[in-house]
């Protein structure tokens, strides 16, 4: 029996049990007094209590519902007390259909970034990272995200909930692009594949929501350097806010120059990016985040006879500023700014030239408030302000147009173990009015086990080059999402399945010379994920498994087809290992084949390798090489059905990270 | 990190820790009941340092709007589990000084110093409860964490301590 209080008269003694089990170590006690004990293994419990008359007995025990008794304390022995579990609130639950987490938010989180890094053959890439997990397809050709049977574009990128216009680095055509942003700079990532709230909009299939990391809190300076990048960076700390700024330059030349490749560069790839940040806590509820980035993009191909040149500015920034604005009410605004310059000489013949200026803006404000454990409501509006402009020889076009949007969400406990998430977004533009309510009804048993069921309705501008050609016919596209989302989750294993279906309207679709708003098209399949930390002590291992059957009639297609970017089958399966300060990634990456009018490609197999040394808690030490067994992948077909194939089949990477100032360890970030 | 000469550190660390409550003259009827809680554990086995976080618990059921037997329960809460790392106890524990310190977050007497503490103290914790894996995953907030208390107050002589002791652990950790 657990050691009780010894100094009263009255023996009040009994059993807690959950209705099955023993709760051992539930703290019984008399409310107002330290009169109490613990109850022991088979949930007895005894004490003595000096108090007299009627009292309140109390039982409280992590994960169930307080248990209160009044009587008089004559009356308090040989008690059975039953224990009712507690249901979750609002807070402690996060519904997780269609939707990967990483970093750290509000609770324990369960990768970082240098998970993500470290995950496949992502050398660093955010967005090659990404590409581990279900529901997202293999386009070698291209880099970016496919998510579900949609486009690349369909998939939009937020920072601090501003929206980046473009989020990738430029290339020349059938070259893996990468992601703009290093994993570094945030503490929080939310890859959500379909079904999200009223939030976000302009995006058909899903979104990508990024936090930047709070104020750094002492002073940093570090370098990195491998064979094809430089990079320099630093913080200040100040006591409520810190500075920080980061140069970079990546250039292929030097391992050009090492390694073989199939295409013909007379300019190796260059990108000379620098970025800063500014943070300030006002207190503890009133936070301003602020960031600013810019990219050169430079480089020469030889194609097909001609001396294509390429260079790209890009710039994007953003403040925003969170504030508690008293009564519980939260308060949100942001500004961001996209601004785009492209410039291509030689483009499509000798002579050429090509230039295309993008530029958004966007406003937001959003009121989010917690009613109670049960009801939080948020409500906000925002718009985005487009213009771009385009000159392609005797080709030229302007356009200006802007998208009003208001949403409000509320998530609700409807019963416990039953969440409701309601909302709605309507966006005006050019006009006509688009209302898009959204649902997520989640069963949630327990905190191993939840059962999802999402539909909504989203909706995407087409790419400024349809409408340009769209004589002012072409509307907004519209997709309608039903995802059913089945998780179970213990400390060491998680399996989440997922199946979905998609149905797009309103897509551009080119008739008699213009696009016009005619296009269709469905996409459904079945995501499966499966992590697991239990077969050996330090390693972990996923495996990830989408198949997906899209068909459309959209852009350039006669008929209802399969998108050329689809692969059917998608399967990747990962390790990681971690042995002193070694820890040794494995992964092996497969895609069934495309379909092109010339015929299907072979199906794409890849397995990398990558190894990092913690040298010292100042010194890391990556490396990767991708596709260690030098097979021949073939990306697509061209329009003269010719393979496009990677540049180079296998890529070895090596990068050192030095922290100089930072008295940190396994801190590669000094932004 | 779990090595018994880190463990023995932080032990003796606690009970330091222990010994230096101070004292509010507003609630000395509080004050004298945590006093005597405490006293429990200078013999500080395993059932002891439960017994006094649940005590605590009932002198927070008595003075609910007071900050000090939360900052307590937290407290000894992590000072069990770094302990007791692998107990049957400890992951409840943890998840109990995780809500604490939240519930202390959103009182508007808190000391963001001494909440910022016992944030990194909480890090350290699943540091030590598996270092392989939380090390990397949970170094930088350590620090961070400790690094924000003492800016806040310079004189937090228990996030001096925390991270004196996180530093000497994480170099018998890496061999520097």
């Amino acid at each position: 029996m657990a050691v009780c209080s010894l100094s009263a008269q009255t023996t009040i003694s009994g059993i807690v049990t959950d209705g099955h089990e023993p709760l051992v170590g539930t703290n019984v006690f008399i409310v107002g007094s330290i009169d109490g004990c613990l109850a022991d293994s088979l949930g007895r419990f005894s004490f003595t209590t000096s108090k007299t008359g009627e009292v309140m007995l109390k039982a409280t025990f992590i994960g169930y519902e307080d248990f209160s008794l009044t009587a008089d304390v004559s009356q308090l022995t040989n008690l059975s007390i039953r224990m009712n579990e507690k249901a979750m609130t609002l807070n402690e639950v996060v519904v997780t259909a269609s939707t990967f987490s990483f970093g750290k938010s509000e609770n324990f989180k369960t990768m970082d970034a240098l998970d993500v890094v470290m995950a496949g053959n992502s050398c660093g890439d955010i967005v090659a990272a990404l590409q581990t997990l279900p529901g997202t397809q293999m386009v070698g050709e291209s880099g970016k995200l496919y998510v579900r049977g949609g486009e690349s574009d369909e998939c939009q990128t937020f920072i601090n909930g501003m929206h980046v216009l473009v989020p990738y680095s430029a290339e020349t055509e059938n070259t893996a692009v990468r992601g703009r942003f290093s994993p570094f700079l945030f503490k929080g990532i939310n890859f959500s594949l379909g079904g999200y709230s009223g939030e976000y909009g302009q995006a058909l299939s899903s979104v990508l929501p990024m936090e930047t990391t709070d104020a750094a809190t002492s002073d940093k300076f570090g370098v990195s350097a491998s064979l094809v990048d430089w990079n320099v960076g630093g913080t200040k700390a100040f006591k409520n806010s810190s500075l920080s700024f980061n140069a970079a330059l990546t250039s292929m030349g030097l391992y050009n120059s090492l390694f073989k490749e199939r295409n013909d560069y007379f300019r190796p790839y260059r990108k000379l990016s620098g970025e800063a940040q500014y943070k300030k806590e006002f207190s503890t509820s009133s936070v301003l985040k602020s960031y600013i980035g810019y990219d050169l993009t430079s480089v020469g191909q030889r194609i097909d006879g001609r001396n294509l040149s390429l260079k790209e500015h890009n710039i994007y920034a953003n403040v925003t500023y969170k504030t508690a604005i008293g009564h519980g009410y939260t308060l949100f605004t942001g500004i961001a700014n996209s601004s785009v310059f492209s410039d291509i000489d030689n483009a499509k013949t000798v002579g050429d030239h090509y230039h295309n200026f993008r530029n958004e803006v966007h406003l937001k404000a959003e009121v989010r408030k917690s009613y109670s454990n049960v009801l939080k409501l948020s409500a906000g509006v925002e718009d985005y302000i487009r213009n771009s402009t385009l000159n392609y020889d005797i080709y030229h076009y302007q356009l200006d147009y802007n998208i009003l949007s208001a949403h409000i969400d509320a998530q609700w406990r409807v019963i416990p173990r039953l969440f409701l998430n309601l909302s709605a977004r309507t966006e005006l533009m050019k006009s006509k009015w688009l209302v898009m309510p959204r649902a997520t009804l989640s069963y949630i048993p327990n905190k191993h086990l939840q059962f999802s069921l999402v539909a909504g309705r989203y909706s995407q501008i087409a790419e400024d080059d349809y409408l340009a050609q769209s004589r002012n016919t072409l509307g907004q596209s519209t997709a309608d999402h039903a995802i059913l989302s089945m998780q179970y989750k213990t400390q060491t294993t998680l399996l989440r399945i997922e199946p979905y279906w998609k149905k797009y309207h309103d897509l551009p679709l080119l008739e008699n010379g213009i696009y016009q708003s005619h296009g269709h098209g469905t996409s459904k399949g079945i995501d499966i994920f499966v992590e697991d930390h239990s077969f050996i002590k330090n390693l972990s291992t996923t495996l990830s498994y989408s198949f997906n059957d899209s068909k459309r009639l959209y852009l350039d297609y006669t008929e209802v087809q399969t998108p050329d970017y689809v692969s059917r089958h998608n399967l990747r399966l990962t390790a990681k290992y971690a042995v002193g300060k070694l820890i040794f990634g494995l992964a092996e990456s497969y895609a069934t084949g495309r379909h092109f009018p010339v015929g299907k490609t072979p199906h794409y197999n890849s397995v990398d390798v990558n190894l990092t040394y913690l040298l010292s808690p100042k010194v890391i030490v990556y490396s990767s090489l991708n596709n260690i067994f030098g097979r021949t992948n073939i990306f697509r077909y061209d329009g003269k059905g010719s393979p496009v194939m990677p540049s180079r089949d296998r890529f070895f990477y090596i990068g050192i990270f030095v922290s100089l100032k930072n008295n940190k360890a396994y801190d590669i970030s000094n932004f | 990190m779990t090595s018994q000469t880190f463990k023995h550190q932080v032990l003796v660390f606690a009970l330091f820790v222990m010994a230096s409550v101070s004292i509010n003259a507003q609630q000395p009827c509080m004050q004298e009941l945590i006093g005597q809680s405490l006293s429990k554990l200078q013999q500080p086995t395993p059932e002891s340092f439960l017994n006094c976080i649940a005590e605590m618990k009932r002198i927070d059921a008595m003075f609910p709007d007071s900050i000090q037997p939360k900052h307590q329960i937290a407290l000894q809460s992590l000072n069990f589990s770094v302990m007791n790392p692998h107990a049957p106890q400890t992951d409840n524990l943890l998840t109990e000084a995780e809500q604490t310190i939240m519930t202390m977050t959103q009182m508007k007497n808190a000391d963001q110093s001494e909440i910022c503490t016992l944030r990194g103290f909480l890090y350290m914790v699943r540091i030590v409860q598996n270092p392989a894996q939380n090390g990397q995953r949970y170094y930088i907030d350590v620090m961070q964490s400790f690094e924000k208390a003492l800016k806040i107050n310079p004189d937090n002589q228990l996030a001096k301590d925390l991270q004196h002791k996180f530093f000497e652990g994480m170099k018998q950790a890496t061999g520097k």
